[in-house]
């Protein structure tokens, strides 16, 4: 912990630095959903003058211009926008173009997507810099691993008196074939760290048989579907998909419908939020967590 | 001069032609007869180098056919297959100066040669159209002008293969163009045509081989091939042979 | 021969549309450049130094960007077209498509190997990503096209039925292959792999051209040798070998070009379709059959048509982009039924 607040003095101390070195950059592109978001959270909402086809949230960035899918950026496009930085994960692309958006002066910044705490410290500690907040930036992250560790703490204190539910995670786009997420996932992490069960050994997103599904017979379902919210898209699951009718979780209707926006481009600051909706979900039956929700 | 030396060809276990011994000579026009599956066909392909011979050897001007190098053997060679897939809009003009490939004679000459090829087949009002447009008839004539053009005028060491183009003519084509043919060879190149029509044959060729089941049964001149019990063995059809009343040539008529 | 329509003033035509459309390419752009702007900053290009305006941005966009992009369209757009050509002559069919004989479909399954496999294997480094990607999507093509002409090989000579037959069943099989890597793909690789099944000039760079333009010069040279033999070649195999013609070499070598023309194409931007099979045909139209006229006139159209899609595509959603391999099929499958119902009536 000491070592950690070291680290983002001395954060706070080279962007001062940095600062007063060069100028901040002022027009913002971003190609990363999670990215995005946490621009939007420090405030820099008005500096975005282009994001990509996966900053979805919030609704109002819908209003900037779209510079395209992340890993299919065109150079011309973007110089339009005439922008100081472009903000995305390392699976920008294609290399080429970055090369060439570089070769115009624009500041490329690469932050990774990996969902774990110190990428995002370090990932908030380098757009506090770069948008001149650096302290709003700490305390960003500070509150967010709180947060996770209070989390954790009504995890284990729920798990004292239930079992943890085997859980999966269900996407599925425009009524699509189903698509289990698989345990390298951010959802299966999300899962984990909610403090329920995940069932799957796969990779990536893969197509699962219906068979398979019941013999899973996932306790809760998670689903991250298209447009549709709550008990619209509980409604449509079940009806587009009767198998699952039949799992305990189809049974019981535990079935918790989040928006897939969270999914892409690691850790974002709603996570938080949809962890706690999750643990809910997966322990309606423990005191401490509607104590704690009443906080 | 294109001569086969006992020529046989196999398909599998089955001999389809065998015992051919024939010289194609300067100047005369060599009909071939015989009923479906006599193995007409099959020697035309062998004599241009299409089939490989399974026995025996064609010779071009003394010289093994697949020894030619094959524009040599395009100014001395031609072939007019039973039917043609052309199915591009080329104008007349154009699948006629195919014939002119090669040659390396000039637009303004091969046009010449085009112009008189055309004539000779009676298809020089066609000329201009677009080859798709055409009637079967129409196209087969346009084809026949095409080899005509590619060893034109003609003379003494080129020899030209036709298979039944009279197939889709009507009765005055048939006769001018099968008379192109012999003035063709009237030039010096020898000709070899497959025919049908008995009495087509009879006038217009110097030879006729007759086949049958791939071997030959007689080879010679008209008078000597076409006899009544030659037809009757070789087509199983009895009829009358007659002389024709003004060119003495045999007549043959179905009883 | 004579042709029905006079090529000369045909082919000077489309040149000069050509030209036409070039300088499209290179003026237009999501980025709006002054036209002084853009003619100094050509002209500084071209090694002349004129004072005055700071053009450096205009440089910069004109000779790194929309330049090499030209240059890619215009070498992939005349080698598929030229492919095209050849393809229709070998098959003497003028529905006959270069992807016939596996080239596209061997390069897509290389293209899924790179990028899947890539990633698998823990990423590579992004400079070298393009590379192996394009190498690998040039080789699956090669590969694919010269099973393809094994099988329609047999006593010394190639059967063109059995060939295209062969292609149907090998492509069907790559399908399979990109099928498999589609499935251990993970998301983000997913969509890289669509993407590139849809074909882009983005990203074009003069290190990533010269491979292509050196293809499309040797295949651009090459045909035009063989356009007497093709002529032939509609009559029929053995009309042209009677012709004079060693068909056997002229089909190797009409397959030649079209896996290294359509291979390289692919490799430099993806999958682009309807360019091979529209503007031969197209051009056949308007010159007629013969490949003397026939292969320049595609040459030229092919360029023309992909310039003109890849301006599309960069500028209607401007500042993202579309695919060009949407475009070209949105303009080239109505294109085509146009003709079908026109040649029906």
């Amino acid at each position: 912990m000491r070592m950690k607040t070291l680290l983002a003095c001395t954060g706070l101390l080279l962007s001062q630095l940095a600062s007063a070195s060069e100028p901040l950059p002022q027009r913002w592109v971003s190609a990363g959903g999670a990215f995005t978001e946490w621009v939007v959270a420090l405030g820099g909402e008005s500096k975005l003058v282009g994001v990509d086809s996966t900053s979805q949230y919030p609704r109002s960035l819908q209003k900037l211009p779209g510079v395209g899918y992340q890993r299919a950026l065109a150079a011309e496009g973007i110089l339009t926008l005439k922008p100081d930085i472009l903000l995305g994960s390392n699976e920008m692309g294609p290399p080429p173009v970055i090369e060439q958006l570089k070769a115009a002066g624009v500041r490329i910044e690469m932050l990774s997507a990996t969902a774990d705490m110190p990428t995002l410290q370090h990932n908030l500690n380098q757009l506090g810099q770069l948008l001149g907040k650096p302290a709003e930036a700490q305390h960003l992250m500070d509150s967010y691993s709180q947060r996770l560790k209070n989390q954790a703490n009504l995890v284990s204190q729920a798990q004292q008196h239930n079992a943890a539910p085997r859980a999966l995670l269900l996407l599925s786009h425009s009524g699509g074939n189903l698509q289990v997420a698989g345990k390298d996932t951010l959802a299966a992490w999300m899962i984990q760290q909610a403090g329920g069960n995940s069932l799957v050994e796969h990779l990536g997103y893969k197509p699962v048989s219906n068979e398979a599904l019941l013999a899973l017979d996932p306790q809760v379902i998670i689903f991250a579907g298209g447009r549709l919210q709550g008990d619209e898209a509980r409604a449509a699951l079940l009806t587009q998909n009767p198998v699952l009718g039949q799992t305990s979780a189809g049974r019981d209707g535990r079935i918790v419908v989040i928006d897939p926006t969270l999914l892409v481009g690691g850790l974002g600051p709603r996570v938080p939020d949809a962890l706690a909706d999750l643990t809910k979900a997966f322990y309606p039956d423990s005191q401490v967590l509607t104590a704690e929700a009443k906080q | 001069m294109l001569r086969a030396n006992n020529l046989a060809v196999r398909r599998g276990p089955r001999t389809v032609l065998s015992n051919i011994d024939i010289q194609l000579q300067p100047g005369q026009v060599l009909g071939v007869l015989g009923p479906n599956g006599a193995g007409k066909s099959t020697l035309l392909a062998a004599l241009c180098g299409e089939l490989a011979v399974s026995e025996g050897s064609v010779s071009l001007e003394g010289r093994a056919l697949a020894d030619w190098p094959g524009q040599d053997r395009a100014k001395r060679l031609a072939v007019l297959p039973q039917s043609s897939s052309l199915n591009f809009a080329f104008s007349v003009n154009e699948v006629v100066g195919m014939g002119r490939l090669p040659y390396a004679t000039g637009r303004v000459r091969d046009a010449e040669i085009v112009a008189e090829a055309l004539r000779a087949a009676d298809a020089l009002h066609l000329a201009g159209r677009s080859y798709l447009a055409l009637s079967g008839g129409e196209r087969q004539r346009v084809h026949l002008a095409r080899v005509l053009a590619q060893l034109w005028p003609g003379a003494e060491g080129q020899t030209l293969l036709l298979d039944e183009p009279t197939s889709m003519l009507d009765p005055l084509h048939q006769h001018t163009i099968l008379q192109a043919v012999r003035d063709f060879a009237e030039r010096g190149a020898a000709v070899m045509v497959i025919l049908h029509d008995l009495n087509l044959a009879a006038r217009y060729c110097d030879q006729l081989l007759l086949l049958q089941e791939g071997l030959p049964h007689a080879y010679g001149p008209p008078a000597e091939v076409l006899t009544a019990e030659a037809l009757a063995a070789v087509y199983g059809l009895e009829v009358l042979i007659q002389q024709h009343p003004e060119r003495g040539h045999p007549l043959i008529i179905a009883r | 021969m004579t042709a029905i329509v006079r090529p000369r003033p045909m082919l000077l035509t489309l040149a000069l549309l050509l030209v036409l459309i070039v300088w499209l390419s290179l003026a237009l752009g999501p980025v709006s450049l002054p036209l002084r702007e853009t003619l100094l900053a050509g002209l500084r290009l071209l090694g002349l130094s004129i004072d005055g305006d700071n053009t450096q941005q205009a440089e910069l966009i004109l000779g790194q960007i929309r330049l090499p992009r030209t240059l890619l369209g215009i070498a992939v757009g005349a080698v598929l077209a030229l492919s095209g050509v050849a393809m229709q002559g070998l098959f003497r069919n003028p529905l006959a498509d270069p992807g016939l004989v596996g080239v596209s479909g061997g390069a897509a399954l290389g293209a899924a190997i790179a990028i899947v496999g890539g990633s698998m294997l823990g990423g590579m480094a992004p400079a070298i990503e393009p590379y192996v990607l394009s190498a690998c999507a040039f080789s699956g093509g090669l590969i694919v096209t010269a099973v393809v002409y094994r099988f329609g090989r047999s006593n010394g000579q190639t059967n063109v039925a059995t060939m295209l037959l062969a292609g149907v069943a090998l492509t069907a099989m790559a399908g399979a292959g990109v099928g498999l890597f589609t499935y251990l793909a993970d998301d983000a690789t997913l969509r890289t792999l669509t993407f590139w099944n849809l074909g882009s000039l983005n990203g074009a760079s003069y290190q990533r051209l010269w491979p292509l333009l050196i293809v499309t010069v040797g295949v651009a040279l090459w045909l035009p040798r063989r356009a007497a033999a093709l002529n032939a070649m509609l009559l029929g195999e053995s009309e042209a070998r009677h012709l004079g013609f060693d068909i056997e070499r002229i089909k190797l070598e009409l397959v030649l070009c079209t896996a290294l023309g359509v291979g390289a194409a692919v490799a430099a931007a993806g999958l682009i379709g309807f360019i091979g099979l529209v503007v031969p045909h197209l051009m056949r139209l308007l010159v007629g059959p013969d490949h003397r006229v026939l292969l320049p006139a595609s040459l030229l159209a092919g360029a023309g048509l992909l310039l003109l899609a890849d301006l599309i595509a960069r500028l209607l959603l401007a500042p993202a982009e579309l695919p060009i391999g949407i475009v070209t099929a949105l303009i080239g499958a109505p294109f085509f039924l146009f003709l079908l119902v026109r040649g029906r009536s």
